[in-house]
């Protein structure tokens, strides 16, 4: 990206309240903005930066924080840059807007979100659910879901003792390949 | 949704039908359904249905160690399992500030397009058979057979390599390798003209693949098309041209573009890609001699390894299009957060969905495989 080009990014940005941003590399711009202000930014970036790719949405639990990070990786063709938008929503009750509008592919990125992490998304076309379509518990990828626990409460354990274990851990255990029928053995290899 | 948990339901009586495509079907690639409601041969709608591979390896990788997590990485995505941990890999680099010997670097080109010549012959092939010729299937497995021949001397593993780790690769090449890699490049370069007379240049493939599943440049860049895929509607872009990683800055190669944006297109983009790969592979072969040097940096214990806090995306071109992964560390032994972003995610389930509406049930199959979707990236 030319110096010129970032300059003027830089500026536009400027034009937004309540944003910071940080410039991590040559091709790596990462925005902090407020959860109010990140349609208005995306609408920016996207109209007039030139940034129409979106290439993730990536959501992180805070629990102790009591907030979900959202994370909105847009990058630019033409620019060749990416943008990382970071917002934080309160964890309760956990909902937020959806950027269908500005970016079709969220669609994907707002129901596995929805899905993972419960945050409902307000006008995202499709909030049914997708991968965990006979899931009645909690979102797993929530930090207080401990998948242990819940299988110790859910499943029994068994004894896996079948008769051709017990005859090959008698006879030692494992399978010996003799050094002629490796493959790749240190011999064959300088011989070729 | 489990065959035992479907319930009937009793339609009024209409001309329209519903069709479940997947989970075990040779019309779909892996564990993964494809539901149609259909009017005659027409499809009216499609809706895809994952979660039959769903592992949980984002939730599984929190509570692993940095470096255990290697093992899960390659087993995002089958046929393709290199840009995953070399992008993991990437991350935790960026996050440590680790600086790769440069060694280790183009030993890691070299394995990335080998990975991407395997995945491109399997896709040949899964694209061939959806229109009946299954030749050119039974070829291209053959044929990348003898890549993982060369992955399996470089690293043990033929499918699931686990060759990178944070600060380097695992071990150099055995001697003689570079040859072998050589003759088998030599060996696939001959077999193009093989597969032109069957495949690409053959008119019942290209009269059958022509039109089918056509994607505008327009829709590609909305619906977040990447890879082959939005190269086939015109759009010279490629991560490893537009956001160098690695030592892709110091290679010459082009990027192979067609217009039509169907799935001829996509297919003959996927071609030239292949012998664009064999290009790089040769001048890695060409350079590696000369480039001494440690193949990895020193890294801390890794079993008691706290990585810096901080979050990091990093992006690799794989066989299929943009991969990424978004890694947040909060200073400690384990991941706090991995999220990845595989190229089906956007292909197998928005981008097909809205393909298959209009189109005719035979080509349901044929839009799937030549978007190469790879389920498995989808479920996680």
């Amino acid at each position: 990206m030319s110096k010129e080009l970032s300059t003027w990014l830089d500026k536009l940005l400027q034009e937004l309240e309540g944003i910071e941003f940080r410039r991590k590399s040559a091709r790596r711009l990462r925005v902090d903005v407020a959860p109010d202000a990140l349609p208005a930014l995306l609408e920016l970036l996207r109209g007039r930066a030139s940034y129409v790719h979106l290439s993730a949405i990536s959501c992180v639990d805070w629990i102790e924080e009591g907030e979900f990070e959202l994370v909105y990786h847009v990058w630019s063709y033409e620019l060749q840059s990416l943008v990382s938008a970071h917002t934080r929503i309160p964890r309760e009750p956990g909902r937020y807007i959806s950027v269908y509008d500005i970016y079709p592919a969220a669609g994907f990125f707002e129901r596995d979100i929805h899905e993972m992490f419960g945050v409902w998304f307000e006008g995202a076309p499709d909030m049914s659910k997708f991968i965990l379509t006979e899931w009645d518990g909690p979102p797993p990828m929530r930090k207080e879901f401990d998948s242990e626990a819940w299988v110790n409460a859910h499943f029994d354990w068994q004894d896996y003792n079948p008769e051709w274990l017990q005859d090959l851990v008698a006879q030692g255990g494992g399978i010996a390949i003799p050094p002629d029928e490796q493959r790749f053995s240190r011999r064959n290899v300088d011989e070729t | 949704m489990r065959p035992e948990n479907y319930e009937a339901q009793r339609h009024p009586p209409s001309h329209e039908y519903e069709l479940f495509i997947g989970p075990n079907h040779p019309g779909i690639e892996g564990n993964y359904a494809f539901k149609l409601r259909l009017h005659g041969d027409r499809v009216i709608e499609g809706k895809a249905d994952a979660g039959y591979l769903h592992r949980g390896f984002e939730k599984l990788m929190e509570g692993r160690l940095w470096i255990q997590n290697l093992a899960i990485t390659p087993r995002i995505c089958v046929p393709d399992p290199v840009p995953m941990e070399v992008s993991y890999v990437l991350a935790v680099e960026d996050l440590c500030g680790l600086e790769v010997p440069l060694r280790a670097q183009w030993l890691r080109v070299m394995q990335l397009e080998l990975s991407r010549i395997a995945a491109h012959l399997f896709t040949f092939g899964g694209h061939a058979a959806t229109t009946g010729m299954y030749s050119t299937m039974y070829w291209g497995v053959a044929d990348r057979d003898l890549v993982l021949d060369l992955f399996e001397e470089l690293c043990g593993g033929r499918v699931y390599h686990i060759y990178n780790i944070p600060g380097g690769v695992r071990r150099d090449m055995p001697p003689g390798f570079t040859e072998r890699v050589a003759n088998t490049l030599d060996y696939l370069e001959s077999r193009l003209p093989d597969y032109d007379n069957l495949l690409f240049t053959n008119q019942v493939f290209v009269q059958r693949a022509r039109g089918i599943g056509p994607i505008s440049r327009q829709q590609a860049l909305e619906w977040g098309v990447t890879g082959p895929n939005l190269r086939a509607t015109g759009l010279k872009f490629d991560v490893r041209r537009d956001d160098p990683y690695l030592v892709y800055d110091q290679i010459d190669f082009e990027i192979p573009t067609e217009e039509a944006g169907d799935a001829l297109a996509r297919a003959l983009v996927r071609r030239s890609e292949l012998k664009e790969s064999i290009k790089i592979v040769r001048q890695v072969l060409e350079r590696l001699p000369s480039i001494p040097g440690p193949i990895r940096c020193p890294i801390p214990n890794p079993l008691a390894w706290n990585v810096p806090a901080g979050s990091t995306y990093t992006r690799v071109e794989s066989s299929k299009g943009e991969l990424s992964w978004y890694v947040v560390s909060n200073g400690k032994e384990r991941p706090y957060r991995t999220h990845v972003r595989g190229p089906s995610q956007m292909h197998a389930v928005q981008v097909l969905e809205r393909l298959s509406v209009g189109c005719r049930i035979e080509d349901v199959a044929q839009i799937m495989f030549s978007l190469d979707a790879c389920p498995p990236e989808v479920d996680r």
